[in-house]
């Protein structure tokens, strides 16, 4: 029946339609509109009924006193038969199912009665009245980015910056009772409290921190935030949860921000690359460095060994020598001499020749440079 | 009895038709007012069956819920001078469906949407428009107070309407467009001279790297120069001590030993010419078989 599926939920029809109801005048949601036909239709059917029994009887009365006494067995038993129908399509009428991601509310004489669960349930036509109300099934509102995704989504932050929001706000339905009966509009309500609330809250924060590191903590106190809106409404509404998908800065700035990226990345690579020639040129000082100091050990043995070795060749032959001084120390200088003078170019002048004493008889005349040379072109 | 049953049914039909007509249900949803030829008769707030006089009276029902409004896109220059264009919502109850149905006659929700739209607007400039309120005002926490003001204020001025302001949230705080280019090249102009800064600073650091670690070449080189010049210089001071200990034993022996090693290698090779007269002690027997002269 029309009273099962009125409401901005139970049917198709949403809160638009109501806006668009002549004020003052209709003033009553789609399903109060059934009440009154309802009664009306109830007439309609006494009135029918009526006329069918009137009809039966009328034709019996046509029929003169001959079949007077026919008449009112014949309405018994339509009388009989329509009753049982009416019950049937009363009870008919009454029941409704209610599936599992739903609960209805049911209204007796118009006022909250209770909340019917998920399966069979009765509401006695026309005392109560039923609505369905999807419960669980999560709605989602799209804020910033409807519209061609322009305008809509340009937020201003405290920093006098633009950035450009886009998010979901998921809901679902607390307490039927409570959507029903204290907003027109829950969509509506959603959306504008979730743009109020994102707006507060990036008019209150500056632009760096929402497009970093921010993004749960907004989703997180824009979802605490709505929901507090909505319960000040008593909405009965539950907001399930809140995905910012979108913190950019605005399309007309983004190549910049890129940029900067850009730079970051930059700034990286120098770092690395100073990093790089660091590490090389460090490792080869050291290697220079320890070059260096086995140099000097090496020189520190050279040395030490050397002049280990030369003092033991002395003592040596000081010892040879100490046991006979004098011919030893003739037979050194002679081979000593031997090996010098056997090796080296001379020229032996006799004293007489030389002349005198002070020997500067011939010697000036010598020359000097070729008997230099002589000997070394013989020896080639 | 025929004649009876003419009667009566079309009476009990009538007497059906006037009983339903005297009764009315009050949804949760709904207000109702019951008018007299246009005089407010009762009101019925609470939901349930209500009567009337069926043909006299008629009932007029007002929505009870939460209902929602969104005012213009209006411009609003704060007391920096800084203009900024606001939109806000309300959400509003009917409070008092006598004043309100006085308030707004026949023409109902749409008349009161008009005039607390207005309401609302002129709140707002007022508001946002005040003396201590700037545009940092209203970019900021603060900006939960202006709507509470804005939503106190007009409380205030929606009460002849016999309306209920439950809450008004801006929602919309933007720039005028003609503004937003000038904020785009501003944002722009900030990128710029932060990626500007970040080459710089990597050059910075690169250089800084580069420097320390030039320094510390030259710090390893000169110490291990340092090093091995203080080990050659243990290395020659053993080696003296060495000689010293070997050589001073005999110093006068040293003399003529060294000496002859040194003739040895100073007079090596054929690079050398002796002029020598034959007088020297080693030539003693070149002259003479018993070696005088």
């Amino acid at each position: 029946m029309a009273g099962n599926n009125g409401g901005p939920w139970g049917g198709g029809n949403r809160g638009g339609d109501d806006d668009r109801r002549p004020p003052g005048g209709g003033r009553r949601p789609p399903e109060g509109k059934s009440q009154l036909p309802e009664i009306d239709e109830l007439v309609r059917k006494g009135q029918d009924q009526l006329r069918v029994l009137m009809g039966g009887r009328g034709g019996g009365g046509r029929g003169g006193g001959e079949g007077g006494g026919q008449g009112p067995q014949f309405g018994k038993g339509t009388i009989g038969l329509a009753a049982l129908g009416a019950v049937a399509l009363w009870v008919f009428a009454s029941l409704y199912t209610v599936k599992p991601e739903e609960q209805s509310v049911e209204l007796f004489l118009g006022k909250y009665y209770k909340t019917g669960n998920p399966g069979l349930n009765f509401a006695p036509w026309p005392l109560v009245k039923a609505e369905i109300v999807n419960v669980t099934s999560e709605r989602t509102e799209d804020i910033g980015r409807q519209i061609g995704g322009r305008e809509e989504g340009l937020m201003l932050t405290t920093d006098a910056n633009i950035v450009d929001i886009g998010f979901q706000v998921v809901w679902n339905v607390a307490d039927p009772a409570k959507l029903l009966f204290n907003i027109r509009d829950p969509q509506l309500t959603v959306q504008a409290a979730a743009e109020s609330v994102m707006r507060e809250i990036i008019a209150a924060s500056n632009l760096a921190p929402i497009l970093n590191r921010d993004r749960g903590i907004i989703a997180d106190s824009a979802m605490q935030n709505i929901q507090e809106t909505l319960d000040e409404y008593d909405s009965g509404i539950r907001i399930v949860r809140v995905n910012l998908d979108k913190a950019d800065p605005p399309r007309e700035v983004i190549d910049s921000f890129r940029e900067v990226q850009a730079a970051e990345q930059e700034r990286d690579r120098l770092q690395r690359q100073a990093d790089a020639y660091a590490n090389r040129v460090l490792a080869e000082a050291r290697g220079q460095a320890a070059q260096i100091l086995e140099d000097s050990e090496g020189y520190r043995a050279r040395v030490v060994n050397e002049a280990s070795g030369d003092a033991s060749r002395f003592t040596s032959v000081r010892g040879e020598y100490v046991k006979a001084p004098e011919v030893t120390r003739r037979r050194l200088y002679l081979e000593t001499m031997e090996r010098v003078l056997g090796g080296i170019d001379k020229t032996i002048l006799d004293k007489s020749v030389v002349g005198g004493e002070g020997g500067s008889g011939l010697v000036p005349y010598l020359p000097l440079n070729e008997l230099r040379r002589d000997p070394a072109q013989g020896g080639n | 009895m025929m004649g009876k049953g003419k009667f009566i049914l079309p009476f009990l039909a009538l007497l059906i038709f006037i009983g339903l007509s005297s009764v009315f249900v009050v949804d949760e949803r709904e207000k109702a007012l019951v008018l007299q030829f246009g005089q407010i008769k009762a009101v019925k707030e609470e939901p349930g069956l209500n009567f009337k006089i069926p043909f006299i009276q008629e009932v007029v029902r007002y929505d009870a819920r939460i209902l929602s409004l969104d005012t213009d896109t209006i411009e609003v220059t704060p007391s920096d001078d800084r203009r900024l264009v606001v939109d806000a919502f309300t959400r509003y109850r009917i409070r008092d469906v006598v004043q309100f149905r006085q308030a707004v006659g026949v023409g109902g929700l749409r008349v009161a949407e008009d005039r607390l739209s207005s309401i609302l607007n002129a709140q707002i400039r007022e508001v946002l428009g005040a003396d201590q309120v700037t545009s940092n005002t209203i970019l900021s926490e603060d900006r939960r107070e202006l709507m509470r003001r804005i939503q106190r204020q007009a409380q205030a001025s929606a009460e002849g309407l016999g309306l209920d302001v439950v809450d008004v949230r801006l929602k919309k705080t933007n720039l005028p467009d003609q503004n937003l280019e000038a904020t785009f090249a501003r944002m722009r102009a900030e990128r710029e001279r932060e990626a500007a800064d970040e080459i710089a600073r990597g050059n910075e650091a690169a250089q800084r790297v580069r420097a320390l670690a030039d320094r510390t070449v030259t710090e390893t080189l000169s110490d291990a120069e340092r090093q091995a010049q203080v080990v050659r210089g243990e290395a020659d001071a053993e080696r003296n001590a060495i000689f010293a200990e070997a050589f001073g034993a005999d110093p006068e022996f040293f003399t003529f030993y060294r000496s002859l090693e040194a003739y040895e290698k100073a007079l090596q090779g054929n690079n050398s010419m002796m002029v020598m007269t034959p007088d020297s002690e080693f030539f003693d027997y070149l002259r003479s078989s018993d070696g005088q002269q």
